[in-house]
């Protein structure tokens, strides 16, 4: 934009180094505790940095208590297989809301997207009681089965990038003799790539950091990261140095994906965002 | 005989085309909407009828009509949570505001642009125990911010934020600004990208200052986006959960709808927790049927 005057260039950056503030404050001194010791905690400021950076005593001992390699995995294990199934049930409803005409097809389609009018929480006084007949309470697979539904936003998006994916390429195919599976599978799948993306990053970030689902069925013995984290406030006196090294390693993974895929991000949930 | 034979064929070809277009259909349908019926539409329609119960979770139960419902209103201590719910409320105001001219300042090119999106993102990408975690320490009695204003002399400011039972409600609901500010921030950084950039051209060719671009092109344009953040903000008031339950078990005064709920399962009070559930969601339904109204005309 060329009519940018001097005075906005101005205004704008101390809006943005204001704001930038206002973010970091608060996390600067979990940083700092992180790598003090309990003495030194309890002896100095909240604000004071600590006197060794080198002492990883924090860190060592969080993994190793918290278990949190082993809720890592476990984290990891549930994202992939949801988010996997999830992912793939969205583009094949997608598909077909979008290809074809069929009896009922308002039904489903209102069915999916009066979920979003559906508060978590307003089903789980039921659901708990019926995963906890079929005994999957306390295991993953509780939390998987829920995580792996196909949600309105997830349709939405795929939607709009079936809307530039011409008809004429299944049309083209059906005349060549091609089934419906092989159409789907072989030709449209492999088109849909980008739109699995964001819902992958969209749906990634907001399932591993999801608390209510893990915390309501898991314990100690299967737990997702946030579980894990929740933990350390389980005893009497929770040791801050403690919980701030096991929040600085939960944060490494989330670093990762975001300096890596931060572009995505940005785009991603715009579009999720937009098309509602 | 050989034009009749083919008509047959193509008769026989064209009904195994439409067999198979249906069991395709199913196939690619049945799983998902199984899935839908069994956790959302079963609960919700079970909830409604287990809140007219005693049900406690398991084993026999009696019909107790209304009483479930009476409960939530008459006890004061229930209506108070609901009045928590406002200054979740209330916090969304500045959030959004300050979401949305982040959003309107950041669009644009210019040197550090990408360090700012970074920074700016974090709060976001952070779980509810991590931001429970940052937030204890500091609203703690020795925490940043009675070190913050004590290092600049304004020690008359400095409070117990967790425990004074006047100032805990306020203090966390401030904490869902920092937290999901980005949210709305992105999304109104994405709707202003659609803008054509020729309307921009066209209002400095008119001699437009900034604050008329934003008030006649920027936020027009972008109506549909603001008022989905203003009904997201809304319905996630009446369902906070993670701060005040990690930050302090709903304890001082900071008891919420959902808390309460997933307490009231763990005391096997399940008809009293359905009764709730069916509360939070009728709100919610209202919220969104006034989204709806508010749109028609899009």
């Amino acid at each position: 934009m060329i009519h940018e005057s001097k005075l906005y260039k101005v205004v704008r950056y101390v809006f943005l180094v204001l704001a930038s503030i206002f973010v970091l404050v608060p996390l600067i001194p979990l940083i700092f505790m992180a790598f003090k010791t309990g003495a030194e905690y309890s002896s100095s400021s909240v604000l004071d940095p600590p006197v060794n950076w080198f002492n990883f005593y924090n860190f060592k001992y969080a993994l190793k208590v918290g278990k949190l390699l082993q809720a890592f995995l476990t984290t990891g294990i549930i994202l992939v297989i949801s988010l996997g199934i999830q992912i793939l049930f969205t583009c094949m409803v997608s598909y077909v809301l979008h290809r074809f005409d069929f009896a009922g097809k308002k039904v489903v389609q209102t069915a999916f997207t009066l979920t979003m009018f559906i508060p978590i929480v307003a089903t789980q006084t039921l659901v708990f009681r019926m995963m906890h007949a079929v005994h999957l309470v306390n295991t993953m697979w509780s939390v998987i089965i829920l995580y792996s539904g196909v949600g309105i936003v997830g349709i939405y998006i795929m939607l709009n990038l079936l809307d530039n994916v011409t008809k004429e390429i299944d049309e083209a195919a059906w005349i060549d003799g091609a089934s419906y599976h092989y159409t789907f599978w072989k030709i449209v799948f492999p088109l849909m790539r980008p739109a699995c993306t964001t819902l992958l990053i969209i749906q990634g970030i907001a399932l591993y950091n999801d608390f209510y689902i893990p915390n309501l069925y898991l314990n100690s013995n299967v737990q997702t990261f946030t579980v894990a984290l929740y933990k350390f406030y389980g005893s009497m006196s929770t040791p801050f140095e403690i919980v701030s090294a096991a929040i600085l390693i939960g944060m490494i993974p989330i670093l990762i994906i975001f300096i890596s895929l931060q572009k995505y991000i940005y785009n991603g949930i715009a579009a999720g965002a937009v098309k509602m | 005989m050989a034009s009749t034979r083919n008509l047959w064929e193509s008769d026989k070809k064209r009904k195994k085309i439409q067999a198979d277009r249906l069991i395709f259909i199913i196939l690619f349908l049945a799983v998902p909407l199984i899935h839908l019926l069994i956790f959302s539409y079963v609960p919700i329609i079970g909830n409604f009828i287990v809140s007219f119960t005693n049900w406690k979770g398991f084993g026999d139960f009696d019909w107790v009509g209304i009483r479930n419902y009476k409960k939530l209103f008459s006890n004061t201590e229930y209506i108070s949570m609901f009045k928590n719910c406002l200054w979740y409320l209330l916090a969304a105001i500045p959030q959004l505001v300050f979401a949305f001219f982040l959003a309107v300042i950041i669009n644009g090119k210019f040197r550090g642009l990408n360090v700012f999106k970074g920074i700016l993102i974090l709060p976001y990408l952070l779980n509810g125990v991590i931001v429970s975690t940052i937030f204890i320490i500091f609203f703690q009695n020795n925490g940043s911010l009675n070190a913050i204003l004590g290092a600049f002399g304004l020690d008359a400011l400095q409070h117990k934020w967790l425990q004074d039972l006047k100032i805990v409600n306020p203090a966390i609901a401030s904490i869902s600004i920092w937290r999901y500010y980005g949210m709305n921030f992105i999304m109104f950084f994405g709707a202003l990208q659609t803008i054509p950039t020729e309307l921009y051209e066209a209002a400095v060719i008119d001699g437009c200052t900034k604050m008329q671009e934003i008030r006649y092109i920027s936020i027009p344009f972008i109506r549909k986006v603001l008022l989905i953040n203003i009904i997201l903000s809304i319905s996630g008031s009446i369902q906070v959960f993670e701060i005040p339950y990690i930050m302090l078990n709903g304890s001082n005064g900071t008891l919420t709808p959902v808390i309460q709920i997933q307490q009231s399962m763990y005391d096997n009070r399940v008809g009293f927790a359905a009764a709730l559930s069916v509360l939070v969601f009728v709100i919610v339904l209202i919220v969104i049927g006034l989204q709806k109204l508010l749109t028609r005309d899009d």
